[in-house]
C-alpha cells in the first residue's frame, strides 16, 4: 500500500515539474493545479492516504471526461503532518505559487485555522473539507468547507437515540478534541431538548486504549444507552471493553465510525452498534453505486467516509471551475454561486454563502449486523 | 460499593500491563544505569512482528511468542551495540538522549513500512471470561499476568542464584569493580538488553492482542507509562517495578473513578513528579544516600567553543535583516520567521540546559504557557498585543520557574524525566481547565500581531519583528554569559557540589536561569499564538520539546549563536527540501543520535 | 577560644558508623593535620564540617558561633574554603574563571543583600546588574581579575600561561593547583585541604608542600588531610589520627608518630592496610 501512494505522490510532483497531469488522460494542455495541505506522515497519516484515494479516483473520472475545458486537473500534496507550524509554511508556499488556484485541507482544524490568515490575505480559497470546527469558516470569506458541521449532524444523532431507540438516560463518551467536544455539546443540548437525560459524559484522549474504569464510572450512572463521539479505532476499543465488562446496552456512535476498520478492530463486540452515515455503500443512488464500484475496482476495498469526502471535494471543485472559471477569484466567487453539485455526502450540494458550508447532509441510519453495516430495520431497534 | 472492587481490579489489570514494560526497563536500568526510551519502540516492533506472524504465518500463540521474543532480543542487541555501548563513560543522560533518537527512528520506520493505520491482532486464545464482581477478566488477562509474574520470578531467580545473574548485579552496583573481578561487563550488558527487549517485544504482542489493536504511535505512551511505573517503584529494582506498575494502575483507576477519564494521564504524571521529588530513588529505597559523585549530572561535552567575533555576528544580523529586501519570497520569509521563533526557544533551552545544565525535556510547556497567556490577555482582557506578548514572557518565567522548582534538586536523567512529566502536565491542565482555556476546542480568533496600534500584516513586518526580538534577546543572553553571573551559572552546571562550597546557592541560580530562559520561551509562544490565530493544547507538544533539545545540542550547549544556527538548519532545511517531508521525524531522530554519539559538543562547541 | 570547635560529631550510614563522636579544636593560625587509614572517616568529617553532609549528632562552632547544619554556601560566606579528595574543578570554565568563581562570596557589588522579604528580589537585582554593569560593577570585576592573576602567579609558570584554557585540558597536578587557587580566592579564614597531593609525584608534592608552607607562614588557619606522613610531620602544629570513625590520637607530630595505637592502626589491622611508607611512595 505505501509503495503505491509514494509512487503516486512522487509521480504527481514529477508530473507537476514536467507540466503534465498526474495520470494519463485525454485532456491535454496546461494542468490546473490544486494545492493539498495534509498529513502524509505523523499520527494522522492514514487519513491523508485515504484522501489521496478519493482524489485520484475523482480526478481519473474528470480528466477522462475532458478535464476542465480540455485541461487536466491535478493536485500537489504537501505533507504538513497536520501540524500548524507546517501548514502555515505550506500556506505561504501555495499563496506565492501562481499555479495553485485553490487549496484543499488541512486535516485537523488547528492546522487549518492557523493557516487561514495567510490564505485570507493571499486571497486563495482554503477548502477545509474535513474541518468541522465551528469557527473554521469564520476565519474569513476565503474559508469554505463541505464538511458536515456538528451543528447539523448531532441533532440527527440525538433524534435517532431518543426518538427512534427510545433512550431516556444516555451516557456520552467522547474524544477530548475539538471535534469530540463540540459534537458532545451539540448532542447533549439536542437530546435534552427532546426530553432525555444525560447521565454521564466522559472525555478521553485520542491515544487512550484502556477504558475499563471509565466503563465502571459510566455503568454506575445507570444509563439505558451509550453514545460514542469517537473515531472508528477508539470506538472499536470501547465496544470491545464494554462487552468484556458485561455491558449490553444499546450503543449509538457518531458517523465517523463508519469504516470497515471499525468492524475489523471491533470484531463481534460491535454487533448491534447503531450509527448513521452521510453515505452508505449500499445506498441505491446511482451516483453512490458508481463511486463504490469504481473505488472497489481500483483499490480492492470499499470506500469509507474520508474517501467519499475527498471524492466529493474534487467534484465540487471541478463543477465550480467548469462553470465559473479557473483562476483564484473565480473559484472564490463561484463557490457562492454554484448550485446542486452532485455529491455523495449531500445528494446535491449548495453552499450557504453566509456560513460558507453546505446544509442538508444525507442521513442513512445503519446498524452493524452479521459483521457488516446494514440499513437499520426499525423492528430490531434494541440490541 | 462494589464499584470500588471493580476499580481496584481494573487498576491491577492495567498495572499488570504496565508491569510488562516496567520490568524490562528496570532490568536495563539496573545494569547500565540508563533509562531506555527506545523500549516503547521495541514494544511496537514486537507488536507488529507478532501481527505478521499471526496473520501471515498463522502460528499458534506459544510459537508467536517465541518468534517475537527472538526478534525483540535481536533488536535489543542491535540497539545496545550500536546505540549505547559507544556511549559508555559519558554522563548517563547521553544514552537517554540517544535512546530518544533511536525511538524516533524505529517508530518512523515502522510507520513507513506498515502505514499508520491501526491493525487488528486476533487472539488465538479462547474467549473465556471469568466473572469478578461487576466485570470480567479474560484468558488473556491471566496469560499476561502469568507471563508478567513468571518473568519476574525467573528474573529474580536468575539474578539471585545464577553466575550470570550475580555478574549482572555486580555490574549494576559497581561496573569498574565488576570488571576488575573478571566480569565481562559487555557480555552482561548485552544479555540483559536482549532479555529486556525480548520481554518488551512480547509485551507489545500481548497488549496488541489484548486490545485487538496496534498502531505505530503507541510507542511514546508505552515508554512513558513504563518509565513512570519504574520510577515509582524504584529505578532498577525489578520487584519495585512490578509494585510501581500496580500502584500506577490503581492511581489511574481511582483517579478516573473520582474525577473522570480525562484526568487519567494527569494522575500518572503528577504521581511521577511527586515520587521524583519526594523519593527520587523510588518508594522502596532508603532515604539518606551518600553524597553524590562528581560530574554525574548533566550532558556536557567538554570543548572550546568556536570563537565568532562580535563584528561577524553583527554583520550576520544585518544580512538577516536585509533578506526581505533581497529575497522577498513569502515562502522563504515564512520559513525564516519560523526559524527565528524556534531560535528563541533554542535560546531559552540552551541557557537552561546548556549553560546551567538542567536538561529539560518539557520545554514545550513553556511555549504553551506563553501562547495561552498572551492569547487570553489579548482576547479576554483586550490587552494590546505587544504588551500581551511581553506579559506572557513574564508569566511564563514565573509559572515555569514555580513548576520546575521542586525538580531542581534532581540530577541527570531524573531531572529530565521530571521536566518531561511537567511538560505533559502543563498540556493536560490546559486541556482540562476548560473554564480558562476552552479545553480541546482551543482559542480561536487570537488578534494578529500588532505593535503600538499598528498591525503587522505583511510577511516583511512579521519577519522583522521576530528577527528584532531574537536579536535583542540573543544580545542580552551574550551579555549575561560574559558577566560574573554567567560564570556562576556555568559553575553550577560543571560541578554543583564545588559551586555550593564556594557560596553559590543552587536553587537561587537555577531559578534565575530558568526564569530568564522561560521568559524567552514564553515570548516565542506568545508570538506564535498571534501568528497562528488559533491554538489548542496540542499546538505545543512533546515532539517540539525533543526538537528543541536537538537544536540546542546541534548548535552546542550553552552556545547562543549555535542555538540560532541549529534552528535554521533543523527547521529551515527540512522546510526547503520538502521532498524529504515524509522522513522528517526520521531525520530528527538520526541527527540526535549521531550528535550524541559523535559530536556531543555540536557544531559550534559548548560554552 | 578555638576558631573551630567540634564536639561529639557523629554520622552513621545504616549500621556503619563513619564518624563516631569526634571532638576536635583548631585554634586560629594553627595547622592541624588529620591522618588515618582509608575509610577512617576523614573526608566524611570534612563533609560534615563544611555542610555537604548532615550529622546525626554533635555540634560544630566557628569563632564561637554554632554553625551545625549550616549549608556549604553559608559556611563559604563565613570564610571556610575546602578542596576535594578527588579534585573538583569547573571543567568547562577557564583557569581564571575557576579562580574568580572561588571569589564569589567577595563579589559584593553584584550581589546586593537586602533585608527580610526584600531578599526575594535579590536575584532580579543580580540579573539587572549583570546586564547593565554600572561603574562599581566594572571596577570590582577588574579588581577581582587582578587578584585572581596574583593568585595564579603563586604557582609560577604552571597556571598563569594557561589562564584562558579550560580546566579539563589541564594535567591532573595543575587541576589540583587550580583547586587550591580557587580556595585562596575565597579569602578564607579556615582552609580545609583534602589530600591535595594525592596522585602527585615527588617533585610536584614538594612544590605543593612549599606552597602550603607559605600559606601557613602567611597566617592562614589550615586543616589538612594527607597520607604523606613526611609532609604532615613537617608542616603540622598538631596531628589528629582517626581510625574507624574515631580519634585515636591527637597531639604534637613527634608524639603521634610513636604512639603504639597509631602504628597498630596503620600496620596491624585486620583490614591489612598498607604501611605509611608505601602510602607515601604512592
Amino acid at each position: 500500500m505505501p509503495v503505491i501512494h509514494r509512487r503516486l505522490f512522487l509521480g504527481a510532483s514529477a508530473a507537476l515539474l514536467l507540466g503534465r497531469g498526474a495520470q494519463a488522460e485525454p485532456a491535454k494542455g496546461e494542468p490546473i493545479t490544486m494545492g493539498v495541505s495534509g498529513p502524509l506522515t505523523g499520527p494522522n497519516a492514514q487519513y491523508g492516504a485515504q484522501w489521496k484515494q478519493g482524489f485520484d479516483l475523482a480526478l481519473e473520472e474528470i480528466n477522462n471526461d475532458g478535464g476542465i475545458k480540455g485541461r487536466p486537473l491535478t493536485y500537489v500534496f504537501e505533507d504538513t503532518q497536520s501540524d500548524p507550524r507546517q501548514s502555515v509554511a505550506v500556506a505561504q508556499k501555495f499563496v506565492a505559487d501562481p499555479k495553485i488556484v485553490v487549496e484543499l485541507g488541512d486535516f485537523a482544524s488547528p492546522a487549518s485555522m492557523a493557516a487561514s490568515p495567510i490564505y485570507q490575505r493571499g486571497k486563495l480559497v482554503q477548502f477545509g473539507f474535513t474541518n468541522s470546527h465551528p469557527d473554521f469558516t469564520k476565519g474569513g470569506d476565503y474559508m469554505w468547507s463541505n464538511s458536515v458541521s456538528q451543528a447539523d449532524e448531532q441533532p440527527l444523532s440525538a433524534a435517532y437515540a431518543v426518538k427512534r431507540l427510545g433512550l431516556k438516560r444516555i451516557a456520552v463518551l467522547h474524544l477530548n478534541t475539538d471535534w469530540g467536544r463540540t459534537s458532545k455539546d451539540v448532542f447533549v443540548k439536542a437530546a435534552k431538548g427532546m426530553g432525555a437525560e444525560i447521565v454521564a459524559t466522559e472525555g478521553y484522549l485520542p491515544d487512550e486504549k484502556d477504558f475499563r474504569s471509565t466503563i465502571v464510572r459510566v455503568r454506575d450512572a445507570k444509563p439505558d444507552g451509550i453514545m460514542l463521539m469517537s473515531y472508528y479505532s477508539d470506538a472499536a476499543l470501547i465496544c470491545r471493553q464494554l462487552k468484556q465488562a458485561g455491558v449490553t446496552l444499546p450503543i449509538v456512535a457518531a458517523s465517523s465510525v463508519f469504516s470497515p476498520k471499525f468492524i475489523e478492530l471491533g470484531g463481534d463486540a460491535v454487533e448491534g452498534v447503531h450509527t448513521a452515515s452521510r453515505y452508505f455503500p449500499d445506498d441505491p443512488r446511482p451516483q453512490v453505486r458508481d463511486f463504490v464500484t469504481k473505488f472497489k475496482a481500483r483499490y480492492g476495498k470499499e470506500p469509507d467516509a474520508f474517501n467519499a469526502y475527498a471524492y466529493d471535494t474534487i467534484m465540487v471543485m471541478a463543477k465550480v471551475m467548469r462553470e465559473f472559471g479557473t483562476d483564484r477569484k473565480s473559484i472564490h466567487d463561484g463557490l457562492a454561486k454554484v448550485k446542486d453539485v452532485p455529491s455523495i455526502i449531500f445528494g446535491k450540494a449548495t453552499f450557504d454563502p453566509k456560513t460558507r458550508r453546505v446544509d442538508g447532509a444525507m442521513n442513512v441510519e445503519l446498524v452493524v449486523k452479521d459483521g457488516k453495516f446494514q440499513l437499520n430495520d426499525p423492528k430490531a431497534a434494541a440490541r | 460499593m462494589s464499584s470500588w472492587i471493580d476499580y481496584t481490579v481494573n487498576g491491577i489489570i492495567i498495572g499488570n500491563i504496565y508491569a510488562l514494560l516496567a520490568v524490562g526497563l528496570a532490568l536495563i536500568f539496573g545494569v547500565s544505569r540508563l533509562i531506555n526510551f527506545a523500549h516503547g519502540s521495541v514494544y511496537v516492533v514486537g507488536a507488529y512482528a507478532g501481527f505478521l506472524a499471526v496473520t501471515h504465518l498463522g502460528t499458534p500463540l506459544p510459537v508467536t511468542i517465541a518468534i517475537v521474543l527472538v526478534i525483540g532480543g535481536l533488536l535489543g542487541l542491535v540497539i545496545e551495540r550500536f546505540g549505547l555501548r559507544p556511549l559508555q563513560g559519558y554522563a548517563h543522560i547521553a544514552p537517554l538522549l540517544a535512546t530518544i533518537g533511536i525511538s524516533f527512528v524505529l517508530d518512523q520506520l515502522v510507520q513507513l513500512f506498515f502505514t499508520p493505520d491501526p491493525r487488528a491482532v486476533p487472539s488465538s486464545l479462547l474467549e473465556v471470561r471469568f466473572q469478578i464482581s461487576g466485570g470480567t477478566i479474560g484468558a488473556l488477562d491471566l496469560v499476561i499476568a502469568g507471563i508478567g509474574l513468571a518473568s519476574a520470578g525467573l528474573l529474580y531467580y536468575f539474578l539471585r542464584y545464577t553466575r550470570l545473574g550475580w555478574a549482572v548485579r555486580a555490574t549494576a552496583q559497581d561496573r569498574d569493580a565488576a570488571q576488575q573481578m573478571g566480569v565481562d561487563v559487555d557480555a552482561v550488558n548485552r544479555t540483559v538488553f536482549a532479555i529486556a527487549s525480548g520481554l518488551g517485544a512480547v509485551s507489545g504482542l500481548l497488549v496488541g492482542m489484548y486490545y485487538n489493536y496496534i498502531d505505530p504511535s503507541m510507542s511514546f505512551q508505552a515508554t512513558l507509562k513504563g518509565v513512570v511505573a519504574q520510577v515509582v517503584g524504584g529505578v532498577g529494582n525489578v520487584p519495585g517495578a512490578i509494585v510501581g506498575s500496580l500502584l500506577l494502575g490503581l492511581v489511574e483507576s481511582y483517579g478516573i473513578a473520582l474525577f473522570g477519564t480525562s484526568y487519567r494521564n494527569l494522575f500518572a504524571f503528577v504521581l511521577l513528579v511527586i515520587v521524583l521529588v519526594w523519593r527520587p530513588n523510588g518508594l522502596f529505597a532508603s532515604k539518606r544516600q551518600t553524597p553524590p559523585e562528581p560530574m554525574t549530572g548533566t550532558f556536557i561535552a567538554p570543548s572550546k567553543p568556536v570563537h565568532i567575533p562580535a563584528k561577524v555576528l553583527a554583520g550576520a544580523a544585518v544580512l538577516a535583516a536585509l533578506v526581505p529586501l533581497v529575497f522577498p519570497h513569502p515562502y522563504v520569509l515564512q520559513t525564516l520567521t519560523n526559524s527565528w521563533l524556534y531560535a528563541l526557544l533554542g535560546l531559552s533551552l540552551t541557557l537552561i540546559a546548556g549553560t546551567v545544565g538542567l536538561v529539560s525535556l518539557g520545554h514545550a510547556g513553556l511555549l504553551a504557557i506563553g501562547g495561552y497567556a498572551s492569547a487570553l490577555l489579548a482576547i479576554k482582557c483586550g490587552v494590546p498585543v505587544g504588551l500581551a506578548i511581553l506579559s506572557a514572557g513574564l508569566i511564563a518565567a514565573f509559572l515555569g520557574t514555580l513548576m520546575a522548582f521542586p525538580a531542581f534538586r534532581l540530577r541527570g536523567h531524573y531531572l529530565s524525566i521530571a521536566t518531561l512529566a511537567i511538560g505533559e502536565i502543563v498540556s493536560l491542565v490546559i486541556l482540562n481547565w476548560e473554564w480558562l482555556t476552552r479545553g480541546p476546542i482551543g482559542l480561536s480568533g487570537i488578534p494578529p500581531l500588532s505593535l503600538f496600534g499598528m498591525e503587522l500584516d505583511t510577511d516583511r513586518s512579521i519577519y522583522w519583528f521576530t528577527l528584532a526580538v531574537l536579536v535583542v534577546l540573543a544580545a542580552l543572553q551574550f551579555r549575561l554569559l560574559s558577566s560574573h553571573l554567567g560564570r556562576v551559572l556555568r559553575a553550577v552546571r560543571d560541578d554543583d557540589v564545588a559551586a555550593r562550597s564556594y557560596g553559590i546557592g543552587l536553587n537561587r541560580y537555577k531559578a534565575l536561569a530558568f526564569a530568564v530562559g522561560s521568559f524567552a520561551a514564553g515570548i516565542s509562544g506568545g508570538i506564535t499564538s498571534h501568528l497562528y490565530s488559533y491554538i489548542n493544547h496540542e499546538t505545543f507538544n512533546a515532539q517540539l520539546s525533543i526538537l528543541a533539545l536537538t537544536i540546542v545540542i546541534l548548535g552546542g550547549m550553552g552556545n547562543v549563536t549555535g542555538a540560532i544556527v541549529g534552528s535554521v538548519l533543523l527547521v529551515g532545511l527540512p522546510e526547503v527540501f520538502r521532498v524529504a517531508a515524509e522522513y522528517r521525524v526520521l531525520i530528527y531522530g538520526l541527527v540526535l543520535l549521531l550528535l550524541v554519539r559523535f559530536r556531543p559538543q555540536g557544531l559550534l562547541g559548548t560554552v | 577560644m578555638s576558631m573551630l570547635e567540634i564536639r561529639g560529631l557523629t554520622r552513621r550510614f545504616g549500621g556503619l558508623i563513619a564518624v563516631d563522636s569526634v571532638d576536635l579544636d583548631v585554634a586560629e593560625k594553627e595547622f592541624v593535620s588529620i591522618i588515618g587509614p582509608n575509610g577512617a572517616g576523614k573526608t566524611t568529617l570534612f563533609n560534615l564540617v563544611t555542610g555537604l553532609d548532615e550529622a546525626d549528632a554533635g555540634t560544630v562552632k566557628l569563632d564561637g558561633r554554632d554553625v551545625s547544619g549550616f549549608s556549604p554556601e553559608k559556611l563559604a560566606a563565613l570564610g571556610v574554603a575546602r578542596t576535594f579528595q578527588h579534585g573538583r574543578v569547573f571543567a568547562n570554565l577557564s583557569v581564571l574563571d575557576n579562580i574568580l568563581v572561588g571569589a564569589h562570596v567577595r563579589f559584593k557589588s553584584v550581589q546586593p543583600a537586602w533585608p527580610g522579604p526584600l531578599s526575594l528580589l535579590e536575584p532580579f537585582a543580580e540579573l539587572a546588574l549583570a546586564l547593565v554593569r554600572p561603574g562599581k560593577v566594572k571596577a570590582e570585576e577588574a579588581h577581582m581579575r587582578q587578584e585572581a592573576l596574583a593568585i595564579l602567579a603563586r604557582f609560577g609558570e604552571r597556571l598563569l600561561p594557561r589562564r584562558d584554557n579550560p580546566a579539563y585540558s589541564l594535567s591532573y597536578a595543575n587541576r589540583r593547583r587550580v583547586e587550591i587557587g580557587r580556595a585562596l580566592a575565597l579569602g578564607p579564614r579556615l582552609l580545609m585541604l583534602d589530600e591535595p597531593t594525592a596522585g602527585m609525584n615527588q617533585t610536584e608534592t614538594a612544590e605543593m608542600q612549599a606552597l602550603i608552607g607559605d600559606l601557613k607562614k602567611a597566617g592562614l588557619t589550615i586543616v589538612l588531610i594527607e597520607h604523606k606522613l613526611d609532609m604532615v610531620m613537617q608542616l603540622s602544629d598538631r596531628v589528629v589520627v582517626m581510625d574507624e570513625g574515631h580519634v585515636i590520637a591527637n597531639g604534637k607530630p613527634s608524639d603521634v608518630r610513636n604512639d603504639p595505637r597509631v602504628i597498630e592502626a596503620y600496620l596491624g589491622h585486620h583490614r591489612a592496610e598498607r604501611t605509611p611508607i608505601e602510602e607515601a611512595a604512592e
